[in-house]
């Protein structure tokens, strides 16, 4: 056996807030037992401190809440279930178009130097600017219907995927750029054949940010007025005091978006089939 | 059916009239580093290598031989001078030319297959060549191996799909850069004894850029000698040792240890030079 300093170990890593080592690994009994201890400790303080149930619920009543919510058919105005798919439609439409136009702004960013001039500062100056801030001027443009969720789930999500995909097309091995170069190889050629499959890890690190915020971003415009929504189940069961609700809402908007991050990597793990032997 | 005693025992092409297939003409060049200085890497090289040659490149570190391998694949342009591949000036990268590179340079996203099969698809040569494919696999020993991603290869596996790729297009010359300098010595010196099969069934012009002065003479027709940089041309060795050649029997050739002395002497005045 040879071994030789694999020629794909890669100069940089993606840019991405616990991208592998905040891998979630379901089966570890120590997370279980965090959780046990967690909800021990929460009873007993409810017990100790008198605290009362409209600032902190039982652990049951969240249980009971969240099953009321989830003990119904599907298409019940008191389940969970249509919110949840308003609140997840609306963030999915966003997800799309915020990657769509994050990915070809970046990749257009890192081909054409005079796109990266002129876009570059405004990108960095917005990336600063808390999005958020913005989500009220949006309902101001799209009203309070679908589609100023779908325009804050994709303004959140654009950034992270536009970030990314720039930095890890940046990140090209020039060896990789001279083989292309040797062929002769078009510029189309040698974005499709060697850039984009380099970027992937990045592009992947940036769409796993991307889907958590494309649901923040549903849930915030929520907040500001809408029909349906998981936001809205938050706010009517704020209004009447009922914070086991709230806590319902929250503990399904966790799971949710533990599922979508595990579904970015189990994409992840299928298309950058290569990635978890490069370094070997 | 290739014949390797009918081959004539030194030069192959023995006609010294032969045109030159790669003539270098008073070649220099200069570049800027990152730190803004002006780097000298090549200085007045001439160099002809006729059709068919196995010409070896030996120097000190940085002494611009792989500058000069760039300058014939195209991928860099000399500061003065003159490249001519068949006749004609060299402009850019070259169809003639097929480029084997440190470490292998496979694409970890692909594999072997679709590696090799890399130079039919792109830059406007699209040829279904599922035939030719098989055949270079087949060459280099890699007939089983067509389905395997670059991570499952030991080194001198890559290297080997790295010299496919390279022959996929049928090049006239093999520009070869330090090729198996990552490799263990046995797995090199089998290779050595592959490449020299492989150039012999093809016919190809090769240029191979080592550190490694057995390599060079077991592998070569000729051995250029560079100096630290600015690169010169000290020497332009012969080496008139019978084909095929093996290692066990090429060290007991009488010219070997003279070859190997001259070359080590030439390479450590320069390396003292600098000290």
């Amino acid at each position: 056996m040879t071994e030789v300093t694999n020629i794909a170990a890669a100069p940089a890593q993606p840019v991405a807030a616990g991208s592998k080592s905040g891998r979630i690994r379901f089966g570890s009994p120590i997370a279980w037992i965090g959780l046990l201890v967690l909800i021990a400790a929460w009873i007993v303080a409810i017990q100790v401190f008198n605290i009362p149930a409209y600032i902190l619920p039982k652990p049951e009543a969240v249980v009971r809440a969240l099953w009321s919510g989830l003990a119904v058919s599907p298409t019940s105005p008191l389940g969970y279930y249509l919110p949840l798919w308003g609140t997840l439609s609306n963030a999915a439409i966003g997800f799309a178009i915020g990657v769509a136009l994050g990915l070809v702004i970046g990749s257009l960013m890192a081909e054409v130097p005079a796109i990266e001039r002129l876009v570059m500062p405004y990108a960095f100056a917005l990336q600063s600017l808390p999005k958020v801030a913005i989500a009220p001027l949006v309902v101001i443009w799209f009203g309070f219907g679908d589609g100023s969720k779908i325009a804050i789930s994709a303004l959140l999500s654009f950034f992270p995927v536009l970030i990314n995909s720039f930095t890890g097309l940046r990140a090209i091995e020039p060896e990789r750029l001279d083989l292309m170069r040797s062929l002769s190889a078009t510029r189309f050629e040698t974005y499709r054949i060697v850039k984009l499959p380099n970027a992937a890890p990045f592009i992947f690190a940036g769409l796993d940010m991307a889907v958590v915020y494309a649901l923040l971003g549903a849930i915030v415009a929520e907040f500001l007025g809408a029909q349906r929504g998981m936001g809205v189940v938050i706010t009517q069961a704020q209004a009447v005091s009922d914070v086991a609700g709230v806590f319902a809402a929250l503990v399904i908007l966790g799971m949710l978006g533990i599922v979508l991050h595990a579904m970015v990597r189990w994409t992840e793990a299928r298309v950058v089939h290569w990635g978890a032997n490069r370094n070997k | 059916m290739v014949v390797t005693t009918a081959r004539p025992a030194f030069r192959h092409n023995a006609g010294t009239d032969a045109p030159a297939l790669i003539r270098i003409g008073d070649v220099s060049k200069t570049y800027v580093s990152a730190s803004g200085a002006a780097v000298h890497a090549l200085s007045l090289i001439s160099l002809d290598i006729r059709q068919g040659e196995f010409v070896c490149v030996v120097g000190p570190s940085g002494c611009g031989k792989s500058t000069l391998l760039r300058l014939l694949a195209g991928l860099d342009a000399q500061s003065e001078g003159q490249l001519l591949l068949g006749g004609e000036p060299v402009v850019g990268p070259s169809r003639k030319v097929g480029v084997v590179f440190q470490a292998a340079n496979l694409l970890p996203w692909m594999n072997v297959r679709e590696n090799v099969r890399l130079p039919l698809r792109v830059g406007g040569v699209h040829a279904p060549a599922d035939d030719r494919i098989d055949r270079l696999l087949a060459v280099t020993g890699l007939k089983d191996f067509g389905d395997k991603y670059p991570y499952e290869l030991s080194g001198g596996m890559q290297q080997r799909a790295g010299i496919c790729r390279a022959l996929a297009r049928d090049p006239e010359i093999l520009l070869m850069d330090e090729p198996f300098g990552a490799l263990d010595a046995l797995t090199r010196e089998r290779l050595n004894l592959e490449l020299q099969r492989i150039w012999q069934e093809n016919h190809k012009t090769i240029m191979l850029i080592t550190h490694s002065i057995s390599e060079a003479i077991f592998l070569a027709d000729r051995v250029i000698v560079m100096s630290a940089r600015p690169g010169r041309i000290l020497a332009d060795l012969d080496i008139a040792i019978p084909r095929p050649r093996t290692f066990d029997e090429i060290v007991l050739h009488p010219e070997y240890p003279k070859l190997a002395r001259e070359i080590r002497g030439l390479l450590n005045a320069q390396e003292n030079a600098h000290d």
